[in-house]
């Protein structure tokens, strides 16, 4: 696994997560739109994307529901992890309907996220 | 429809074979089942049984229809059977001669219902009178009235004696009597059902009702109603009799009811203000009973007046609400006593409160996220070949970022309902309270102690009920001793007395002098220029809320003000 989108509009983290993802080794794309990374989505051949779920533009369960146009749900459930600030039962329930990995913002142990997140 | 049991070229001498549970036999003895061939359970293709109060009946492939069952609407039965086609395809000819059976029965209900015109009309009159008055005056509630209204001569072949009644300017309308003569019944109903049922009793000349047609009522019970309205300035009313069949009623049933219900408004009106009253009044009292401010409220046209245990004016008045009704409109006065006037009900000291509350969960997730990039650079920097210097730097930033994390947490969770408990530690609730009250208690020399290591004792408690206590009282004593030039310092001492946790908070400013001891927990006393005077009530009534208590321990040993909060333990 080689290339990851990351889809975050606080650019602080987008820029953060970027940096940490490359000193690992990893190939990274960033998208503070979910419009543009839902491009990026059809254009290239991500292993892993990374979306927050509060956009600017669309949400991203927004992003998710176009890739299926390029996904199948199994590859979606593998290939997306949601970051969220807002655990509510509501995206919660969405969220377990992708069968998605779910990252809280603030990340408890950034070591542990980065597994999740790569793994 | 293809009959499967009965073709049609089939002799109708070829009976159905049929079983009827004998406790139906034995209440329909007029019944003819000669168009049936009445054999054993095992045998029949049909079997006729009584569940509770329904007709089940059981064809062979393991369906089943049922039909209310009671003694007077059997043709009630018959007839929904005769619309069923599953039956009627079923049971065929044998089904008329079923049907026909029943007009004996039918008969039968009659003449024990209907009056025979002219024949001792006089003397039912009387007796009506005489039973009306009686009822009146030994009902104490809308339901023993109606309970009641089934004992009238005419009405003893009664099932059902009900009222739908609306209440003007109440959202729904309220069914509430008695069916099968014993069974309470009480259920709500939209007030557009209500208006369009009231206005179809009133504009209907007959005064005979079908349940179907009102089928959004869901009345409890099927068959044809007697119904009358009544109206007043107060409320609207519907009161039905039925006898759960559908045959029709008589002239002279229509007009005694009508006669009935006129003779009984009266009484009607007075059961309906009693529990109109008695109703506002527990409203009221569930209204009052947690509101932390002591109020009263009183009846701008009974007098009557009511007011929670905080309000300690006028004690002799607390009675006078007993023996009035409460009609309202209602004046809500706060404890008006010469001293408290001048402080106003601060109505806006609680809008303050809850958009605090609102601007913390808006502020938490709006820092969050920022924050959240803080602490991801810095953990990011750290990782870099950085001279040492700068990453003792960083990892300063990322302490500092933690904190402000704690403490949006802990203030939002403050303003969070808390509905589950959980057992948590006592340690953990001290820490908390000291970290949310650092920003006041900066100059304070905090020492905690935990005695007989009660540290890692457990309170099923709310969390933030206890924090906030323990933070009031951190903040009070902080506040109390700011400006003093010597050691300022606060004992925080947690020990076990039985099954409670005690937790000691001393400090060693001014104190309160003995007549401010008495007033501490008052509402709206306060020694501080922006205190509203409702931190310790507040707190107290937390504690004991929780089943513990707060309490001042006057000591005229030690310098200082010393409170103890008393927690049960989990």
């Amino acid at each position: 696994m080689k290339h990851i989108l990351i889809i975050e509009d606080e650019i602080l983290i987008q820029q953060s997560l970027k940096k940490l993802f490359e000193r690992k080794g990893f190939i990274v794309d960033v998208s503070a739109s979910g419009k543009i990374a839902i491009d990026l989505i059809l254009n290239n051949q991500y292993d892993r994307i990374i979306c927050d779920l509060m956009l600017q533009d669309i949400s991203g369960f927004d992003v998710i529901e176009e890739s299926k146009r390029k996904f199948s749900p199994e590859e979606l459930s593998h290939k997306f992890v949601i970051m969220t600030a807002y655990n509510s039962p509501q995206v919660l329930s969405r969220a377990n309907a992708y069968k998605c990995r779910l990252l809280n913002k603030p990340f408890e142990d950034l070591e542990e996220a980065m597994r999740i997140m790569t793994e | 429809m293809e009959n499967t049991f009965y073709p049609s070229n089939q002799e109708a001498s070829e009976q159905v074979k049929i079983f009827v549970d004998h406790q139906i036999l034995d209440e329909f003895d007029t019944l003819d089942t000669s168009g049936f061939c009445l054999v054993s359970e095992n045998e029949a293709k049909v079997s006729v049984l009584k569940r509770g109060n329904r007709l089940w009946v059981n064809f062979p492939d393991g369906e089943h229809c049922d039909f209310p069952f009671y003694y007077k609407n059997l043709t009630t039965i018959l007839e929904g059977m005769k619309s069923d086609i599953k039956v009627r395809s079923l049971m065929g000819e044998a089904f008329d001669g079923f049907i026909k059976s029943t007009q004996g029965i039918e008969k039968k209900v009659f003449s024990q219902v209907s009056l025979n015109p002219g024949e001792n009309v006089k003397d039912l009159w009387d007796e009506i009178i005489k039973k009306v008055n009686l009822i009146s005056s030994e009902s104490h509630s809308l339901r023993s009235l109606l309970e009641k209204l089934l004992d009238v001569p005419f009405l003893q072949k009664f099932e059902s004696s009900l009222i739908v009644l609306h209440l003007k300017g109440q959202t729904k309308a309220e069914l509430l009597g008695i069916i099968w003569r014993i069974e309470k019944t009480q259920s709500l109903i939209e007030v557009k059902d209500f208006n369009i049922f009231f206005n179809s009793i009133k504009k209907s000349k007959i005064k005979s009702f079908s349940s179907e047609a009102f089928s959004r009522l869901n009345l409890p019970f099927n068959g044809s109603f007697l119904a009358k309205e009544v109206m007043s300035k107060k409320y609207s009313m519907v009161a039905i009799v039925s006898r759960h069949d559908f045959l029709n009623y008589s002239k002279e049933e229509i007009e005694l009811f009508e006669t009935c219900i006129d003779l009984l408004q009266p009484h009607f009106e007075r059961l309906i203000e009693q529990e109109f009253s008695d109703k506002r009044i527990s409203e009221l009292r569930v209204c009052l009973k947690d509101f932390p401010l002591p109020l009263r409220i009183r009846d701008t046209v009974t007098g009557a007046s009511f007011m929670n245990d905080l309000y300690t004016g006028e004690l002799q008045e607390k009675d006078i609400f007993f023996n009035k009704k409460v009609q309202g409109p209602f004046t809500i006065d706060l404890y008006d006593s010469d001293e408290l006037r001048h402080y106003a009900f601060d109505l806006f000291h609680f809008q303050r409160i809850s958009l605090l509350g609102e601007l913390l969960n808006t502020l938490r997730h709006e820092l969050s996220n920022p924050l959240f990039g803080l602490k991801l650079g810095s953990q990011l920097f750290s990782m870099m070949e950085v001279p040492v210097d700068s990453k003792e730097l960083m990892a300063e930033i990322e302490k500092n970022i933690n904190r402000c994390q704690l403490i949006i947490e802990n203030f939002s969770n403050l303003y969070q309902v808390q509905t589950e408990l959980r057992p948590v530690s006592i340690k953990k609730i001290i820490d908390e309270a000291i970290v949310l009250s650092k920003s006041e208690s900066r100059e304070v020399r905090k020492n905690v102690q935990y005695l007989n290591e009660t540290e890692n004792e457990l309170l099923n408690v709310p969390l933030i009920f206890v924090v906030q206590i323990i933070f009031n009282l951190i903040v009070n004593a902080s506040q109390a001793m700011r400006g003093q030039q010597e050691n300022q310092r606060l004992d925080i001492i947690i020990e076990k007395e039985g099954s409670f946790l005690q937790i000691g908070i001393h400090d060693n400013g001014p104190g309160i002098s003995g007549d401010q001891v008495t007033q501490l927990f008052k509402p709206f006393f306060t020694t501080k220029p922006q205190g509203t005077g409702l931190g310790l009530l507040l707190s107290r009534n937390l504690a004991i809320k929780m089943g513990g208590n707060l309490e001042y321990l006057v000591n005229n040993t030690e310098k200082g003000a010393h409170f103890r909060l008393t927690l049960p333990l989990s």
